[in-house]
């Protein structure tokens, strides 16, 4: 996530790396492998932050190391911080290397491969992987907004399945291992009974679904060597994937074997669809995948609010998805499901329900101020004021009782040695409750070896 | 343990809490027959209605009708005012806060619009216009079923005889083949015909608020004049064919109308509005909802307190210009009803009389206002010789108008006698506090007739008509030393005591106390129903206090300086000060102990403050100072109080008011110089709290006396759990006719309810 919506969020604790960090993480030899591709070279050079992109094309005709000092000195000292992000990331992604000259100077150069590939694309042009399919071939294309309704539906039917599967079996597309191994960040499996919804499900679904995505596909991506994937094939796959036109229609017959499988699942997320015409089937790649490889998420793309919640907790939702109904369900009570509406109720039990999932007070109301319908939104506060109070009240309930570790005395063989005994424990600051009467007496649990050792002794 | 300890505390209280809810609940179900918990469908029950069609254009309609009777309003849609008007009429509001309103269409409901000229095409129609989806099937046919018998017959008093009246024949007809109902029919001479029913043209709806959602020709024919088919009956036998025609019976119920302007034979009152009486708009709309075709019906008017409910009375008494018979609770408020007869009214002083055991009025002329109280017209008793002739004239006479205040305090036997006793041709019932859903609606709907008009309390504070209460619900924590005396078995009849003197209460109480009469100079009313922590803390802060045993001279006078004196700017009240005693100046309410879960009395108790103050333009968001009522719900946290405070509280939310939540009063660094602030103060209170026998800290009760219905003399009772939670006390008393039979007769009860109010789809 960017530094933007995480400002929005200070609560979430997954991170969906961005897709180039991954690509930075694969081990040198699969990079340089990656780099033999000349339009992801081109891929990766949008992809990188304006500085790094200056750097590249600076040093693209540049065949000797030059060094980091004469660099630095490319930029006004206050943008050194900028031009160490760039340095870094360009390291990272093995475009450049860093050696030690001999009067241990570090240097840079271009990765050769990459550079050659990159003045290659620019003197011959860019070069797709493959080209859209002609017309005639390809009747009835869907419109570019059906084809975003498309991507957001599957999306959607996707994440439903994700996170419903804690409470009841669906009929998936997606393999149950595959499942399984993409809510392993999401769910807790317990011994008994159904996999139980953690409080990362609740941060993941409230990120925007760029987000999602880069969660997702990074779950995809590193979890590939299970399935005897080479990540790095994956990965250059994918790039190769956002580097086609939204919309066109690609022949599937230029997929290998493995790549038509990962398609398969990629339809599923949304991110192509299929198509079958007379003797030939495509793919189109809808805009998820075309996404993949611009550097920022999206926040414009956020989705319009929808949810009004008033004095009386009571909560409606301007919406037909399952999906809004299912995270709503998560904390609050649904009482009314109509064509475009769901009605719900925030109630003390519904969210002791929420509180005990691990989701908090505070992501509760995040959630639902994000999502204010803009008939509320204005208002200030979106949300009563009473009401998240009061969500916040409950949790608080919750959090009254402190537990100390602690152990239990009692039989004291006499009032002197039960006294001693409470004095001790008093010294040590370790007395948490005693009853003279009865002689019994509790103290924390971390004096409880030197109290055994006291009492010992006094025998 | 230690902490854990705590923690172990904490869940046996939760369980322990939990055996006296129940006890206490189960009392509540008596009284309300529990709304908030069974009309709100919980999970398993959730209703899925997302299969219904949206109509292409649903953006511009404002709601959404369930198949279950459920509707969905939204405010902000541009048809939203028509739409309110519209479903006010025809379904029962469940809650109505800012953005969202939710509606149920009842049979009692359908019954209130059917009787209000609303006719089932008609109803259908609209309904279908506004909603954005098809309207589902089962709502249609429920519509059909709930208003095929309603409305369709009418008795009307006409030249002082009794017409049976029907725009359908049939029905007359089918009515005449019942025995009792043909032997009271009066056949008129040399009729001819076959039926003999007398036929006539009667004038349509005029002025429903409904036309512009209708086409013309739905209009016209709404309009349009109604052939009427009629037969007389036998006066003597009018309550007869009303019972028969009841839903346990024939299931025509009958309709009572007035047609006033055609009564020659009762003589008329001199009696107009005064120029300056402008009834406001919602005012007006209850009026015309009950004069609608140019006849007085008979129904009941629902309007927040403060919102000038006496206006629509008195303004009412001055259409029809006859004698009006008008029943307060209370003394007080029969002086406070005599007060806006002559205020609003140009009705010549001794054309009023007041009639209560203190003052015996008797009016000259033949007609005029005579206000009095229930209890002096049901009582059973011996009278004195002066009011047994003052009530041998009120049976005797034929009353125009019979006007029935505060309709929700008054058990049904009482409302049986008076009418049995009074012979009026209208009746208007007004209250503030209709709770639905409780049982006695049904009495109210069959003796007094249909809810006519129900006012909506945001858009009246929205309008500046009343005032705008900021509602808070202040959380004490207790004490170490109370709360271990609360949670002990044997203190179990003290708990009551135990929650209400929590010492952090009464210091959060004085707290507030100081800050409205220095910082601001507000007018206070503190109200317990403890009368033990009534007289401790009115003794304690040297503040004057009124309970059932003050006289009413006194009470007078306490209320005579609350007004006026700048010394005298606390009051505390107990529970008689919860109905109709009228104290306007207050703004500030502290609520240090209440009635269980009584949401009526929450409610009402709020309308003590809720009558306007100040300039309008202050008074709006933004103003300078949006809120100048402030309404404080003292509860003492961790005790059945808390439980008791949401359940109260419901009424009030669903009108769309809010509670603020405030954890630490008085603030944190200060209130070293309030009450109770060393351990030893606090102990030697609990000391006393303990030390006082079990009957002394129980609640108040009240006896009935001739005038009141909260009455004047008091006792200290026993302090049975039901007893200290209030169930026995006379004023909210009505709902409980189940209880003294026992839980094995609940069941019973329930099947003899007739089927129309059975719940619907469950």
């Amino acid at each position: 996530m960017n530094s933007a919506s995480r400002g929005r969020m200070p609560q979430v604790k997954i991170i969906a790396k961005n897709f180039m960090d991954m690509v930075a993480s694969l081990p040198a030899m699969k990079l340089d492998k990656l780099y033999e591709n000349a339009f992801i070279c081109g891929a990766i050079l949008r992809s990188l932050p304006p500085l790094a992109k200056k750097y590249v094309i600076q040093m693209l005709y540049i065949d000797v190391p030059i060094t980091a000092k004469s660099m630095e000195e490319w930029v006004f000292p206050d943008g050194s911080s900028m031009h160490r992000v760039a340095i870094d990331r360009l390291i990272k992604l093995r475009i450049f290397t860093d050696t030690a000259d001999r009067r241990r100077e570090t240097t840079y150069r271009i990765n050769p491969t990459f550079q050659t590939n990159l003045q290659k694309l620019l003197t011959l042009g860019e070069v797709l992987p493959r080209e859209p399919m002609p017309s005639d071939i390809t009747v009835r294309l869907p419109s570019l907004e059906d084809l975003e309704v498309y991507a957001l539906e599957q999306w959607e039917c996707f994440l439903l399945q994700l996170i419903n599967s804690a409470q009841a079996e669906r009929p998936s597309n997606i393999s149950s291992s595959m499942m399984r191994i993409l809510q392993r960040g999401l769910l807790s499996q317990r011994e008994k009974g159904a996999p139980r919804l953690t409080e990362s499900v609740f941060q993941f679904l409230l990120m925007d679904t760029n987000a999602q995505l880069w969660y997702i596909i990074r779950e995809y991506i590193s979890n590939s060597e299970e399935r005897d994937v080479d990540p790095a094939d994956l990965i250059s796959f994918l790039l190769e994937l956002s580097c086609h036109v939204t919309g066109k229609a690609y022949n599937s017959n230029t997929l290998t074997e493995i790549q038509k499988s990962w398609i398969k699942d990629l339809t599923d997320l949304g991110l192509v669809k299929l198509q079958q015409g007379m003797n030939e089937s495509w793919f189109i790649p809808t805009k998820l995948a075309t996404n993949l490889s611009v550097c920022l998420t999206d926040s414009s793309s956020r989705k319009q609010g929808f949810v009004v919640v008033e004095t009386n907790f009571r909560l409606y939702a301007y919406s037909t998805s399952k999906l809004h109904c299912e995270i709503l369900r998560l904390f609050s009570r649904i009482e009314y499901q109509l064509p475009n509406l769901i009605v719900g109720a925030i109630t003390k039990e519904s969210l002791y329900n929420a509180f005990e999932n691990g989701i908090a007070a505070e992501q509760i109301i995040t959630f639902l101020q994000q999502n204010s319908h803009p008939r509320v939104a204005e208002r200030m506060p979106s949300i009563p004021e009473n009401v998240t109070d009061q969500i916040r009240l409950w949790e608080s309930d919750l959090n009254r009782v402190e537990m100390t570790p602690a152990h239990y005395y009692d039989e004291f063989p006499s009032r002197d040695v039960f006294e001693a005994a409470c004095d001790y424990a008093r010294e040590w600051n370790g007395l948490l409750w005693e009853d003279s009467k009865t002689m019994r007496l509790v103290v924390k649990a971390e004096i409880h070896m030197h109290m055994r050792e006291h009492l010992r002794r006094q025998k | 343990m230690g902490h854990g300890e705590k923690g172990r505390q904490f869940k046996r209280l939760k369980s322990s809490a939990k055996e006296d809810h129940r006890k206490i609940v189960e009392d509540e179900d008596a009284y309300f027959g529990e709304e908030g918990d069974d009309d709100r469908p919980d999970d398993g029950k959730k209703r899925d209605f997302s299969k219904l069609e949206l109509k292409p254009d649903h953006p511009n309609r404002p709601l959404w009708a369930c198949a279950d009777g459920r509707i969905f309003l939204e405010t902000f849609s541009t048809l939203y005012k028509q739409a309110y008007d519209f479903l006010i009429a025809i379904a029962e509001p469940v809650c109505r806060p800012e953005s969202m309103h939710e509606y149920n269409l009842t049979p009692h409901s359908l019954y209130a619009a059917v009787s209000v000229g609303l006719e089932t095409e008609t109803i259908i129609a609209v309904l279908n216009k506004l909603s954005k989806t098809k309207l589902p099937k089962e709502m249609v046919d429920f519509i059909h079923s709930s208003t095929a018998n309603y409305g369709k017959v009418k008795l009307v008093l006409k030249k002082n005889k009794y017409f049976v009246e029907s725009p359908f024949p049939e029905v007359l007809k089918k009515l005449l083949n019942d025995g009792n109902i043909a032997k009271a029919r009066i056949n008129p001479e040399g009729s001819n015909g076959t039926d003999g029913f007398t036929i006539s043209k009667s004038m349509g709806e005029i002025g429903t608020g409904h036309e512009d959602l209708l086409n013309q020709a739905e209009v016209a024919a709404a309009a349009e004049e109604k052939e009427t088919h009629a037969f007389e009956i036998d006066p003597s036998q009018v309550e007869n064919v009303k019972q028969r025609c009841l839903p346990n019976a024939l299931n025509y119920p009958m309709l009572e109308e007035y047609d006033f302007r055609n009564d020659t034979v009762n003589p008329d009152l001199d009696i107009e509005l005064k120029p300056h009486a402008q009834p406001r708009p919602y005012q007006e709309k209850s009026l015309s909802k009950m004069f609608g075709n140019g006849r007085a019906r008979s129904g009941i008017i629902v309007l927040p307190c403060g919102a000038g409910k006496s206006l629509v009375g008195v303004s009412a008494a001055s259409r029809i210009k006859k004698s009006c018979l008008c029943l307060a609770t209370n003394a007080v408020s029969v002086d406070q009803w005599a007060f806006q007869f002559s205020l609003w009214s140009n009705i010549r002083e001794d054309q009023i009389c007041r009639f209560t055991s203190d003052s015996k009025e008797r009016f000259r002329g033949n007609a005029g206002v005579v206000v009095t109280t229930y209890n002096m017209v049901a009582f059973g008793g011996k009278r004195s010789e002066e009011s047994e002739k003052i009530i041998e004239e009120i049976r005797n006479r034929e009353w125009g108008l019979l006007l029935m205040d505060e309709v929700h305090v008054v058990p049904a036997h009482m409302f049986r006698k008076v009418i049995s006793i009074t012979k009026s041709h209208c009746k208007l019932g007004l209250t503030a506090t209709l709770v639905r859903e409780d049982e006695r609606i049904t009495d109210l709907n069959f003796l007094i007739g249909p809810k006519l008009y129900e006012a909506n309390w945001l858009d009246l504070v929205k309008g500046g008509f009343i005032a705008n209460v900021q509602c808070a619900e202040v959380w004490c924590p207790m004490t170490k030393e109370f709360f271990a005396e609360y949670l002990k078995k044997e203190n179990s009849k003290k708990k009551q005591a135990l929650y209400v003197m929590n010492p952090n209460k009464f210091r959060a109480c004085e707290f507030l106390i100081r800050f409205h009469e220095q910082q601001r100079g507000d007018k206070i009313i503190v109200f317990a129903d403890n009368l033990f922590a009534l007289t401790e803390y009115a003794m304690k802060l040297r503040k004057p206090m009124i309970y059932g045993a003050t006289s009413h001279v006194e009470r007078t006078k306490i209320l005579q300086a609350f007004k006026t004196s700048k010394e005298v700017n606390t009051i505390f009240l107990s529970k008689v000060g919860d109905n109709s005693i009228d104290i306007p100046e207050a703004n500030v309410i502290i609520q240090i102990s209440s009635h269980a879960g009584s949401r009526r009395q929450e409610a009402q108790r709020l309308g003590r403050i809720l009558r306007a103050k100040g300039k309008i333009q202050d008074r709006m968001p933004g103003g300078k100072e949006e809120y100048n009522a402030f309404f404080y719900s003292l509860v003492s946290t961790d005790t059945q109080e808390m439980y008791y405070s949401t359940k109260r509280q419901q009424f009030l939310i669903d009108q769309g008011y809010s509670f603020k939540v405030i954890t630490s009063l008085p603030p944190p660094d200060t209130g070293a110089d309030l009450s109770y602030h060393s351990l030893e103060e606090q102990l030697a209170l609990l000391g006393k709290v303990l030390s006082a026998g079990d009957d002394a800290v129980g609640l108040e009760q009240l006896e009935e006396d001739a005038d009141d219905i909260a009455l004047h003399k008091a006792r200290r009772s026993m302090g049975s759990m039901s007893a200290m939670s209030g169930a026995n006390g006379m004023v909210y008393m009505e709902y409980s006719t189940g209880r003294n039979k026992g839980m094995k007769n609940k069941p019973k009860e329930q099947a003899k309810r007739h089927y129309l109010f059975k719940r619907r789809f469950t």
